[in-house]
């Protein structure tokens, strides 16, 4: 009886290597001569939406710009430690960051949509892939937005500046221009703060959607979207790791106090 | 109305009133401040406007009498009779054209002769100023303005008193020209053509082939000479002020008028015309008439090759020294030397361009390829390709400036968006970064086409000249000759303002290139700020 309302959420140690998508091993990051992270482990699975919670500063972002390499973006950086991703670490010498940075989407808290249109938007990827077949092209971008949930919305107007569109509409192209490229690993940072209520809701149905292609990591500040949304939650406190397990356990019977303490509002 | 009151009472034992007088003070010194520049700003355009403006105006003429009274006539006093006035009175008259009216021109001679005779005992001769509305203003092909009596047409030996036929003898004219031209391109050149071949050739005078072609040859040209001769037998003859009789080819002449009796039609038809003249047509007498048609096209075709030439090399640089330079002190002093660069006098820049371009580039050039023509220089001379260089070392910093602040407007997260998805540093710069960078580098053109069509000291070093025979472009191989001098507005002005500061037509001839240069730059900067309106439409964020 009880079984049938189980989840099937397996514990965060458990994974087998298959059943991994990003591997973490003792990173630790310093930006500007300051240290952000400090030895984090974390195994995150795939096709699972994992979210990152804690309070502003704490390093959730710094720890998802980790995945794809995004740090280096800030002058100053020191990295050790080791990412991996699809057997390889990201962080050895011998690995093209433009590639890697292609094969991991990433979403801003903000749209970022590029001033040109809603077609050439979708395709700067690929296009700056070296892709170049107009029909290969047209039929990447319709993918792309059909899986965005965009499609119906701006199938007449691919070719109009994609500043015409509203803000929820222009967070959905972002997401559609990261899945243009087919990403293993869809890293969203805080998507839906700056959205409206009905539109977050739009956007967290179409990352559940979304699990069926890729992992999804998102960082969010919203409790309620975390719980509603993620599989597995990590809680990151100061630079450190502080409680990771499925959501369900997370939300509902945090081991640590801390944990406890932030989800239920008590700081942060 | 108690409320009121007591709000005001509130205000004063609270000591607003002071804040808000100190507050209204300053926004009407800041109001005072802007109404000047406007004033100063409108003035400036109204006053080289109306001064240029009168350039285009038809003149009317006058005839001014001056009355010289030489006077030796002796009152013999104490005897109490009188001996007859013996003065001698002397006229002479003078023809003038003039924008002034009768009264106007009148005071103005009156002054200038007071200064004259301020320190003489002589009696001040007597002006008179009357329109003269029969005379006859004749503009002549070289650019003379000629003002007299008409008195006949002549043909040959007949005259005529009446100008009507002047338009019959006119197409006579032309006709003949027309003849003369044809005999001359389709006769004289061959022949002289097959006669210089035979030189070549080395055939002997004597053999009935060059015998035959130089009997057909000066046959042609007899016949041309006949021509020409007939063109100059038409005249027309005038009398000036000097009681002179002139005869002028017809050919020579280009219109004639009355000026005093042009109808408001025959106005604007003048005023049009000399607004043609004037834009296409090159300075006549010492550029006191004709047009400055040289200069227009001097002064754009340095102003765009200097920007073909300052346009990428400042972007690249700006672009090196915004997204790639390090963060580093070299880069800071760097920065600031090319903010500084812009402070240098201009003068430099000329006997830098000078210096090293004319003397050292040019003459390395000239030693190189051009060795056979030495000591006449070809690039080792002032020309438009230095001028243009010196002006893009100019008007760089301004550039490089404007891109960089072009470059910083890019927004960050639009950086991070591409970064993301792939693109490598360079993608990036070049497929978002740029093309939302694009107003601010033609903003930075803008000014630097501004700065450089306004130059003057530089332009006299390198490469300006007041008075160029030829275009910088022509119909002769390789077409675009970049070595030649050219000429320029702003030099002409300059130029023109040490001319002959008294004579109000070869002024009002400068104020009317001042307001052309005005024009010029105006509209390259409109034509600039459009291409950057459009570009920012399309790429700044809505």
């Amino acid at each position: 009886m009880f079984k049938l309302f189980e989840r099937e959420a397996l514990s965060v140690e458990e994974f087998s290597k298959e059943q991994t998508s990003v591997d973490v091993r003792h990173l630790c990051v310093s930006l500007n001569a300051k240290k952000v992270l400090n030895d984090i482990s974390i195994r995150i699975p795939k096709n699972k939406i994992t979210a990152l919670i804690g309070q502003s500063g704490c390093g959730k972002t710094t720890l998802l710009n980790s995945f794809n390499r995004m740090n280096e973006f800030i002058s100053t950086h020191e990295i050790s430690g080791e990412v991996w991703i699809d057997n390889r670490n990201i962080y050895d010498k011998r690995e093209r960051v433009s590639r890697l940075r292609s094969q991991i989407g990433m979403v801003f808290q903000r749209p970022n949509p590029f001033p040109m249109s809603i077609y050439d938007n979708v395709s700067f990827g690929l296009r700056i892939q070296g892709e170049k077949r107009r029909r290969f092209l047209d039929d990447s971008v319709e993918k792309a937005l059909r899986n965005a949930a965009l499609w119906d919305e701006v199938r007449d107007r691919l070719f109009e500046s994609a500043l015409t569109l509203s803000g929820g509409q222009q967070q959905r192209l972002m997401i559609a221009r990261a899945l243009a490229l087919e990403p293993k690993v869809l890293l969203l940072d805080e998507p839906t703060s700056a959205l409206d209520p009905l539109t977050t809701l739009y956007i967290e149905e179409l990352m559940v959607a979304l699990k069926q292609q890729c992992t999804l990591i998102i960082v969010t500040h919203n409790m309620q979207q975390a719980a509603r949304v993620s599989d597995y939650a990590a809680f990151i406190h100061k630079g450190e790791l502080i409680e990771y397990s499925d959501s369900d356990s997370l939300f509902t019977m945090p081991n640590k106090q801390q944990t406890e303490d932030y989800i239920t509002g008590r700081y942060g | 109305m108690i409320s009121k009151l007591s709000l005001l009472t509130n205000k004063y034992v609270r000591g607003d009133y002071a804040q808000q007088f100190k507050q209204s003070l300053l926004e009407v010194l800041a109001m005072l401040a802007c109404a000047t520049i406007l004033i100063v700003l409108v003035g400036i355009f109204a006053f080289i406007g109306v001064q240029g403006g009168r350039y285009f105006m038809p003149m009317s003429a006058y005839q001014i009498t001056t009355v010289h009274t030489l006077s030796n006539a002796q009152d013999v006093q104490g005897k109490g009779t009188s001996v007859p006035d013996r003065s001698v009175q002397k006229e002479q008259i003078q023809y003038t054209l003039s924008h002034l009216s009768a009264a106007e021109l009148a005071s103005s001679l009156q002054q200038k002769l007071l200064i004259q005779y301020i320190a003489q005992t002589q009696e001040m001769p007597k002006i008179t100023v009357s329109a003269a509305d029969s005379l006859y203003q004749i503009n002549t092909t070289s650019g003379q303005t000629l003002v007299g009596k008409f008195v006949s047409l002549q043909e040959g030996s007949k005259v005529s008193q009446s100008l009507a036929n002047l338009v019959v003898l006119q197409s006579e004219v032309a006709r003949l020209q027309q003849n003369l031209s044809d005999i001359q391109i389709q006769r004289l050149q061959s022949l002289h053509r097959a006669i210089s071949e035979l030189d070549n050739k080395q055939v002997a005078r004597d053999t009935p082939l060059y015998q035959t072609t130089l009997a057909e040859f000066m046959l042609w040209q007899a016949h041309a000479n006949n021509i020409i001769e007939q063109i100059g037998s038409y005249k027309i003859n005038i009398r000036l002020d000097s009681g002179e009789l002139l005869s002028l080819a017809i050919n020579k002449v280009q219109d004639i008028y009355q000026p005093n009796q042009l109808s408001s039609w025959q106005s604007i038809g003048y005023i049009l015309n000399k607004i043609v003249v004037f834009i296409s047509d090159s300075p006549k007498q010492a550029s006191t008439s004709g047009g400055v048609f040289p200069a227009i096209f001097g002064t754009l075709l340095m102003v765009i090759i200097m920007a073909i030439i300052v346009t990428p090399f400042g972007a690249i640089a700006a672009i090196y020294l915004h997204e790639y330079a390090p963060d580093n002190r070299l880069t800071t002093t760097i920065r600031i030397c090319v903010s500084n660069m812009a402070a240098v006098p201009s003068v430099v820049y000329g006997v830098f361009g000078l210096g090293f371009f004319v003397y050292v580039l040019g003459g390395s050039i000239d030693s190189l390829l051009y060795s056979d023509k030495l000591p006449s220089p070809t690039f080792g001379a002032p020309g438009l390709l230095w001028a243009s260089l010196t002006m893009g070392i100019l008007t760089l910093p301004v550039v490089i400036v404007a891109t960089q602040e072009g470059l910083s407007r890019v927004p960050s997260n639009l950086r991070s968006g591409a970064i993301a998805l792939g693109a490598t540093k360079y993608e990036t710069i070049v497929k978002v970064v740029l093309p939302m960078a694009s107003p601010g580098i033609l903003t930075g053109v803008i000014l630097a086409i501004a700065r450089a069509a306004g130059e003057v000291a530089p332009l006299i070093l390198v490469g300006a000249v007041k008075f160029a025979p030829t275009l910088p472009i022509d119909g002769e191989f390789p077409f675009v000759h970049l070595e030649r001098q050219f000429m320029h507005l702003g030099v002409f002005i300059y130029d023109g303002a040490f001319h002959n500061q008294t004579e109000s037509q070869v002024s009002s001839l400068m104020f009317a290139s001042c307001m052309l240069l005005l024009l010029v730059v105006l509209l390259l900067n409109l034509s600039a700020i459009l291409l950057r309106n459009k570009l920012r439409n399309k790429y700044e964020r809505l």
